[in-house]
């Protein structure tokens, strides 16, 4: 074995260490400067100020419907730019009562192929007999305000946007699902390609429990959707198919001044949807009056959806 | 000493044509190579529905095998480059170096061919290195990887020329890297900051302590199979005693080190259960108990540990292979544990769907994808050693 002096000369020893400090140097200014707050992603100001014609000739009136209200509250934030709402959902699972209304309508709404999710319902038994109850919590995307799986996200393909809404965008995503790792509460599913149509031809027995016909699943499955106000075709399997999905509180549908789709199916009147920064708006006077929760509060994601429990 | 090394980096670039055990090898390749192929058209004419992996354990057997081949690249490197640099006996020839350097890349290509098969959306590989985001390690990872290849294939090309002034410092930042990037492997995992399993810096100790006994393990392999015992040449005889000395006590260290670590990890679990124990029951007494006391345990740490104390040459090749099977149980005891217990009740009971639950089988397309990694390695390997040997002809 040779000597310590024998091993290199002085330029190489030099050589040697230049390289690895010029790369420890290059590692930690490129780690710094992700890490560093930076310009938002989306545009910002006035040019996204929405004055939308929604339910100005219906006069409001004190005692009208939660749906009306939260309606007015989301024309109202629509007014003020992005960067000015903060938009929340509350949960009233005393009201729930485990019908799916909202994660069907959130299917069908997005198109979701098989194994895409973004509202499931939850049911557990609590206590036991004779004291016993069923509480169903829907889970949409928390959209935290500390997001656990937009920091793992190598290729820049998902982000908060000012608005509070952590979206994906599927033509950049890779399809790694770090992020479905990074999320404790599970909101994020892959879109692996699957189609109810090739799908619905097995698994199930015939007679009354025969699979619905193929082909009338292809025709709806095949439109096209509407996430992020874009046309996504499923036609050619390009994006989303490959990619993580999620909740993105509708965001298509609140552009156009419409409450998500789970809060409008929702039969019990047990989801709200509001800006948290308009102190008069429903789901501020339900976050104050309430005892509100969150999911696993301890990771420190600090979900922006509540639970009234 | 300079002429035992330059007779035995002349043995070594010539011997793999003559190991007894080429047919063999040729034979396992061809059936790997076939298999992995129908796995491949299986994956790309049927995209991800032939797997066994889903939304809520995302994560399968190629991610398993991508960490192993990162391993068994970090490990060869650092062995090769530091047992050149201090001339170790069985590591101080430009062929013995461009041997751990081939291994290394046989290692690390492969995994990388997993990774893009895992993909949701494989023609974005290259937006990883176009539009890195340094808050995630998957990025830094991809750049730190491609990194040390250039400096990997620049000290093979180098490691032809009689003095090289930059040969030595490519191989310091390359073992540099390789001691980091195996590391961050476990950082991977750790920097999910949401995961009990994960959450724990012990993770990258765990990965740095298995790439050098897997390293090893790859190089005595290699050494083994691929080239014969010549008892008649003296010279490297004692070489290749040194070599192996040195690689059974590496691996050896890399194994008692990583059971260490392990144990303190799950112990604790048993002395004050906290949030993750679930898991850990998953892996020791649950689903995956065989996975991890047979294969990682029993046939991958303590039958290698046995042969490799033993005066047995083909025992090391044999416990060789057993490290790598072992530490592939081992990869998998710590990427499906640390998915399979949900933190959201009945979630998955919520919406049920065979890509919504929280248990994970590979599929037979995963494994015969396992195999193609396997054979594309095998054939880096020997492409890469020929290469080595005409190459060396030529400067000769």
């Amino acid at each position: 074995m040779k000597k310590l002096t024998e091993i290199m000369d002085r330029r190489e020893f030099l050589l040697s260490g230049g390289l690895v400090g010029a790369g420890t140097a290059v590692a930690v200014g490129v780690i710094v400067k992700d890490r560093l707050p930076s310009a938002p992603q989306d545009p910002t100001g006035q040019a996204t100020v929405r004055n939308l014609n929604v339910l100005k000739n219906i006069k409001a009136s004190e005692n009208e419907d939660n749906l009306l209200r939260m309606q007015r509250d989301l024309v109202k934030a629509m007014t003020k730019p992005v960067e000015k709402r903060h938009w929340i959902m509350v949960i009233d699972v005393r009201k729930c009562i485990g019908c799916y209304a909202c994660t069907i309508g959130c299917v069908a709404e997005n198109k979701l192929p098989p194994g895409v999710v973004y509202r499931p319902v939850t049911t557990r038994e609590v206590g036991g007999y004779p004291n016993l109850r069923i509480q169903f919590t829907p889970r949409p995307c928390m959209h935290c305000d500390n997001p656990s799986c937009v920091p793992v996200c190598p290729v820049k393909a998902t982000w908060k946007r000012p608005d509070g809404i952590v979206v994906i965008d599927y033509d950049r995503c890779i399809g790694c699902r770090y992020c479905l790792n990074a999320c404790p509460y599970g909101a994020r599913t892959s879109d692996f390609g699957r189609r109810y149509s090739s799908e619905a031809a097995v698994g199930a027995p015939s007679g009354k429990d025969r699979p619905v016909d193929g082909s009338s699943a292809l025709q709806w499955e095949l439109k096209p959707n509407n996430e992020y106000a874009k046309n996504w075709d499923r036609k050619k399997e390009e994006s989303p198919v490959g990619s993580a999905r999620k909740c993105h509180f509708c965001l298509h549908r609140i552009e156009v001044g419409q409450l998500p789709m789970c809060v409008s199916t929702c039969i019990g009147r047990a989801t709200y949807f509001g800006d948290s920064q308009d102190p008069e708006s429903l789901v501020v006077e339900l976050t104050s009056k309430h005892n509100v929760q969150t999911l696993i509060p301890h990771w420190g994601n600090k979900p922006q959806c509540f639970y009234i429990v | 000493m300079a002429n035992s090394s330059v007779q035995s980096a002349h043995n070594l670039e010539h011997g793999a044509s003559a190991s007894p055990w080429t047919k063999i090898i040729w034979v396992l390749w061809i059936v790997l190579l076939a298999g992995g192929l129908f796995g491949v058209a299986q994956r790309l004419t049927h995209g991800h529905l032939p797997t066994g992996y889903g939304s809520y354990v995302p994560w399968g057997l190629w991610i398993g095998l991508y960490f192993l081949g990162v391993g068994i690249s970090g490990g060869a490197f650092i062995i090769g480059a530091i047992g050149y640099m201090l001339g170790v006996p069985g590591f101080s020839s430009p062929g013995e170096l461009r041997m751990a350097i081939v291994l290394s890349l046989s290692a690390i290509l492969p995994a990388f061919l997993g990774v893009a098969l895992d993909l949701g959306n494989t023609e974005r590989l290259l937006y990883v290195l176009i539009y890195s985001k340094f808050t995630s390690m998957m990025a830094f990872n991809a750049w730190m990887y491609n990194i040390f290849i250039v400096t990997a294939v620049l000290a093979w090309l180098l490691s032809f020329r009689v003095r090289s002034v930059w040969l030595k410092p490519l191989l310091v930042f390359g073992a540099f890297l390789s001691i980091l990037f195996p590391s961050q492997s476990g950082v991977f995992f750790e920097a999910v900051r949401t995961n009990q399993f994960w959450h724990s810096p012990i993770l990258s100790v765990l990965f740095l302590a298995s790439a050098i006994a897997l390293g090893s393990a790859a190089l005595i392999l290699v050494r083994g199979v691929l080239l014969p015992e010549a008892t008649a040449d003296k010279a490297r005889s004692e070489d290749d005693q040194s070599a192996f000395h040195w690689l059974r006590v590496l691996a050896i260290a890399g194994i008692v080190v990583y059971l260490g670590f392990e144990f303190a990890e799950f112990s604790i679990v048993f002395w004050n259960p906290g949030a993750h124990s679930p898991n850990v029951v998953f892996l020791l007494a649950g689903d995956y108990w065989s996975v991890f006391w047979i294969l990682h345990i029993l046939l991958g740490s303590l039958i290698p540990l046995v042969l490799l104390s033993a005066a047995w040459r083909t025992g090391w090749s044999l416990s060789a292979l057993l490290v790598l099977l072992g530490f592939a149980a081992a990869r998998m005891s710590i990427l499906v544990p640390g998915q399979v217990a949900g933190q959201i009740p009945g979630l998955a009971e919520a919406f049920q769907d065979v890509r919504l639950t929280y248990s994970y089988h590979p599929s037979s397309t995963e494994y015969l994808i396992g195999c193609f990694m396997v054979a594309v390695g095998m054939a880096i390997l020997y492409v890469g050693m020929r290469l080595s040997r005409v190459s060396a002809s030529n400067a000769a």
